[in-house]
């Protein structure tokens, strides 16, 4: 195979997102074919320069096949919509029926969040384990601002070890799920900016005190709606096929509920405040694809093979 | 030609279950029998031609298997189901159904309307 060939199906394999169980299978039937066609093309009389260009024409252009395979897929079970939602509608249980305040149910919650995500993570990565990897990240983010509780020259210790460990872990976690699809990222960050709407709703000065306990009453069914809403948006993000859809569905639902968590605060939805999570939340959506393209900046993907542009003939 | 493509992409379901039905084949062996069938009138990006294959395999519509060949390369054969069988005697109907309403208007001499 001719490094033309080479760089065309891997181009196709960069674009096309498949999970590592189907990426080989598909790969090596592509290239089953580019070789069949080169040997007839060959036994035809063509040049190897004219039957590889022969043969990518008739193959079709990058974009086009990628987006198919991508579609074809990219659709995921009902069991997949099951398991990729129940993370969020959890959470949101947890507030609907007041039980965020008993440690046993939080200790119950955060057992089953740590213990699927590390199943999920080490079976392949499936697209439903995001959804709970990014409560997975929550206990590392909790325990970050107990520290800021410590007494003085402990905040320091924490400020000079902790700290840094954290953000290196939620790094790397953060570059190898966009390695795999930038919008797993989005997907797995996206409850983040309505974590900090609420926790700025509910401790306006930053600090989590008395009044924030009886906040977090008064706010709860309010908090649980918009986990719920999460739920039903991953749910109908692991069903849809395309991705221009996939990534409209976050970004809308997310805004959305970040509104949800904005309004029934504040009771407007200009409120300077809220200026944080809404940067946080459009940073969810831009950063992945962005860090993705930095990573895949490395790779060789010739410009004459990324989009030719041209529709099948028939 | 656009007309012609979106009326291929209306029946390729139905064209690779019809191909499919007769004997288990691998896509270059389709594209080929498709184009030799059609004398010549079925020619599209032959790379296309997958991730259809892989859509009415998730669907369960047909099936597939490698096969290793004596000169030692792999290709991956596909066949039809019998979802697939029950698939395409709807489909075939309903295009016949079409292909009559159709005829009638375009030739009503042949009709004997």
């Amino acid at each position: 195979m001719t490094q033309e060939l080479s760089e065309y199906l891997e181009s196709i394999k960069s674009k096309a997102r498949l999970d590592y169980s189907d990426e080989p299978g598909v790969m090596s039937e592509l290239e089953a074919h580019i070789e069949d066609k080169l040997q007839e093309l060959t036994e035809a009389g063509f040049t190897e320069e004219e039957a590889v260009r022969t043969c990518l024409w008739e193959m079709g252009s990058i974009k086009s096949i990628a987006r198919q395979m991508y579609e074809a897929y990219s659709q995921g079970s009902w069991k997949q919509v099951l398991l990729a939602s129940m993370p969020h509608f959890l959470f949101g249980l947890l507030f609907v029926l007041d039980w965020w305040h008993y440690p046993s149910w939080l200790s119950i919650a955060l057992i089953l969040i740590l213990a699927t995500t590390f199943y999920g993570w080490c079976h392949g990565k499936p697209a439903w384990v995001f959804s709970w990897l990014g409560y997975s990240l929550l206990p590392v983010v909790v325990v970050g601002l107990l520290l800021l509780y410590l007494p003085k020259g402990w905040s320091f210790m924490a400020l000079l070890v902790y700290y840094p460990l954290a953000l290196w872990w939620l790094l790397r976690v953060i570059v190898q799920t966009t390695r795999k699809d930038w919008l797993f990222s989005s997907l797995m960050l996206l409850p983040v900016p309505i974590i900090i709407g609420w926790f700025l709703t509910i401790s306006p000065s930053g600090k989590f005190n008395e009044d924030s306990m009886e906040r977090v009453y008064y706010y709860a069914p309010w908090i649980g709606l918009s986990f719920m809403v999460l739920a039903l948006t991953i749910a109908a993000f692991i069903r849809l096929r395309q991705r221009w859809l996939r990534i409209s569905l976050l970004a809308i639902s997310g805004l959305l509920t970040l509104g949800v968590a904005v309004y029934s605060a504040t009771g407007r939805l200009n409120n300077p405040a809220f200026l944080a999570p809404v940067l946080v939340m459009w940073g969810v959506l831009l950063i992945p694809p962005l860090l993705e393209r930095q990573l895949k900046n490395g790779r060789i993907i010739p410009r004459r093979h990324r989009d030719t542009g041209f529709l099948p003939t028939v | 030609m656009e007309p012609k493509r979106d009326l291929f992409k209306g029946s390729s379901n139905s064209l690779l279950l019809s191909l499919l039905e007769q004997q288990p084949m691998y896509g270059y062996q389709i594209v080929k029998e498709l184009e030799a069938r059609s004398q010549g009138y079925f020619k599209f990006k032959e790379g296309t031609l997958y991730p259809a294959l892989h859509r009415l395999e998730k669907s369960g519509l047909i099936s597939s298997k490698w096969q290793m060949l004596s000169n030692g390369r792999q290709r991956r054969y596909y066949s039809i189901t019998a979802k697939g069988q029950a698939k395409l005697v709807q489909e075939k109907t309903q295009w016949l159904d079409f292909f009559t309403a159709v005829s009638l208007i375009l030739q009503p001499e042949k009709s004997g309307i």
